[in-house]
């Protein structure tokens, strides 16, 4: 082969064959699987999801079934969490629980996010007067404390179920998911490819819908993981209290509650759900930053 | 009729330390098909009288405080967002200095150019994407069609600023803006996106608004050249008689500052440079902005005193200067 033809498949190839199709996802995809820590919290976060949904339909438990017969007994074959003070089979009744907490953890943060998503993108790119405005409201919101807000909320509201939990769990926890999304908003209208989309006429909603909120994407899945611990410590604590789920349903919270006043005989029955709380925060936040260090590379090294 | 013209345009930046006169009655003509290069160095304007016509300053900080932008007998500055938005990327393409940041990363650049096309031609989908192929295949990008679904972080700063330059020109506009298109690209590079510029201009009969700080740039592809200084034209001629008779000192002192390969002696000596800095253009000079690094200040006090107007000293050849080249000889007498 002479120098010339040789010289011509370089250049070919140079000129850009696909070797490997790869866009930005698939690229902190396989940033976020070299992340060994992340990958394991994934996956136990997953099989804690599923274990939610599946054990309460296939367990031969009913979990709300009193047997006063077989209360307090420790772990064992038929009971593998033991059981408690009215003889409920906690390995049913921690999945049921965990579906009411995994549930309320995923709805208010996906109610957070949508708040805040919308102001903040309001706010960064309209900016000027009404950014300032909408800023200075959200200043004087952020005194509001998070746990007696949503205490209050749900004393106004007056029934306490799943939604209205939701609700109060949201109601004053949206501002630092909404001055993020905002100064996210802010940057990327700085960035020359957002200059280059109105430069070629690209209408406003055209350049908010395709060129910034899309850009934003990978922060908002950080703050789903950083903010779903937040938000399932928030119920259990109210449930704790007795403020939140109440019998006959469970969460974690309420569990804990109920093994509150046997701590000393019966110990399982508050260490189950507070381990179940305690597993799915950790893999939360283990996720969350698995995700940063896979989205934004550059920010691994701090 | 000029298709693009610029009269006594002034930009100002409302900023916390001052009021800034980026751009301070500007004015300049843009023949259809024609090329203007408007040179200057960093910091003087070019760019966001570029930005200015376009439109596309934010504001705050920034507004056009005064002066008409008509393109083909329209006042840019009159119209509303929406009726700027039909003229951008349909009427005025711009193409903008860093290829390499200009471009979503996050978008194909098939999807980036079929969205233009869709927004002012109103194609289908698979015509747009046709069309975008045939684009970047105008462009010179090797494999065009197959290349749509790359992202731009497989191109190189080149290709990205060919991709860049399709965009800019897919639905055709009467006037191209390019905005240092050169500035961020290797020197091999430049020369090739500077004659595809001139290509597509005389095919597409496109007028060119060049903005660079580069003589050579302006010297090999313009045909009128506007050279400006701390938000002014001090000289505006055609590149010709610009190159061989230069009448604004600065003008003179940017020709000299050119290495000159061909002398000699050129390897012994120094590069040419002008003394001094620009002036601050929060608080410019009340009389002639040159003057604390002119040559010639001393030859009247005029400098010092009122701002020399834009005049005509020849046909075509607009000086702002009170001691051009042909007229020193009358001030020594």
């Amino acid at each position: 082969m002479s120098a010339t033809q040789i010289a011509g498949r370089i250049a070919g190839v140079d000129a850009g064959a696909p070797i490997r199709q790869s866009s930005l996802w698939q690229d902190a995809w396989r940033r976020y699987l070299r992340n060994r820590g992340a990958v394991a919290a994934a996956a136990v976060f997953l099989l804690m999801v599923v274990w939610c949904v599946v054990t309460p339909i296939v367990s031969p438990h009913d979990p709300n079934e009193v047997d006063f017969a077989s209360a307090y007994e420790g772990p064992s074959w038929s009971h593998p969490f033991g059981t408690d003070q009215f003889g409920r089979d906690l390995f049913t009744r921690a999945a049921l629980g965990g579906r009411i907490s995994i549930g309320i953890g995923f709805a208010a943060t996906f109610a957070i996010l949508g708040i805040g998503v919308v102001y903040g993108a309001i706010s960064g790119f309209v900016g000027g007067a009404l950014d300032n405005a909408l800023m200075r409201f959200l200043d004087a919101l952020y005194g509001l404390p998070y746990l007696p807000f949503a205490i209050l909320a749900l004393a106004i509201i007056g029934t306490v179920d799943f939604w209205t939990m939701v609700v109060a769990l949201s109601i004053a926890s949206w501002f630092i998911t909404a001055r993020v999304v905002r100064g996210q908003i802010i940057t990327l209208k700085e960035n020359d490819y957002v200059r280059a989309a109105k430069a070629v006429g690209v209408r406003w909603y055209g350049v908010l819908g395709r060129h910034l909120l899309p850009n934003t994407l990978g922060v908002l899945v950080i703050t789903i993981f950083l903010e779903l611990p937040g938000v399932i410590l928030g119920e259990a604590f109210l449930s704790f209290l007795g403020l939140g789920i109440s019998p006959p349903d469970a969460s974690w919270g309420s569990m804990a509650q109920d093994g509150r006043d046997s701590y000393r005989a019966h110990p399982h029955i508050i260490v189950i759900p507070s381990l179940c709380i305690a597993a799915l925060v950790l893999c939360a936040n283990f996720i969350a930053d698995g995700l940063r260090d896979a989205l934004d590379p550059r920010t691994k090294e701090t | 009729m000029a298709l693009l013209e610029v009269s006594d345009l002034r930009t100002h930046f409302f900023t916390r330390e001052g009021v800034v006169h980026a751009v301070d009655g500007v004015s300049l003509t843009v023949e259809a098909g024609g090329t203007l290069g408007l040179v200057g160095e960093s910091g003087c304007g070019k760019s966001v009288t570029a930005l200015s016509i376009m439109r596309l300053l934010p504001t705050p900080p920034a507004e056009i405080v005064s002066g008409s932008i008509r393109f083909d007998g329209r006042d840019l500055t009159q119209l509303s967002e929406r009726e700027l938005e039909d003229v951008r990327g349909r009427e005025i393409g711009m193409v903008f200095q860093d290829p390499m940041t200009a471009l979503n990363p996050t978008l194909t650049i098939g999807t980036q150019i079929v969205e233009v096309l869709q927004r002012h031609l109103g194609l289908d989908r698979r015509a747009a994407r046709r069309r975008a192929g045939e684009l970047l295949d105008e462009v010179g990008i090797p494999r065009a069609h197959e290349r749509l679904d790359d992202y731009p972080h497989r191109f190189s700063g080149g290709m990205r600023q060919r991709v860049g330059i399709a965009m800019a020109i897919a639905c055709g506009p009467r006037l191209l803006i390019a905005d240092e298109p050169t500035t961020a690209l290797d020197v091999t590079v430049q020369a090739q996106v500077l004659d595809l510029l001139d290509d597509l201009r005389q095919e597409r009969q496109m007028a060119l608004l060049l903005i660079t700080h580069n003589m050579g740039v302006v010297a090999e592809s313009a045909h009128d050249v506007a050279v400006m200084y701390a938000g002014q034209i001090v000289e505006q001629a055609p590149a010709q008689e610009l190159f061989s008779r230069p009448e604004h000192p600065y003008t003179e002192a940017l020709l000299a500052a050119l290495p000159d390969l061909d002398d000699p002696h050129a390897r012994e000596s120094r590069l040419a440079a002008i003394p001094g800095r620009p002036p601050d253009l929060i608080d410019p000079p009340a009389a002639c902005r040159f003057a604390a690094r002119c040559p010639y200040a001393e030859l009247g006090d005029c400098c010092a005193l009122e701002p020399p107007p834009l005049r005509e000293l020849r046909p075509g050849h607009w000086v702002r200067s009170a001691h051009p080249a042909s007229e020193r000889h009358l001030a020594r007498l």
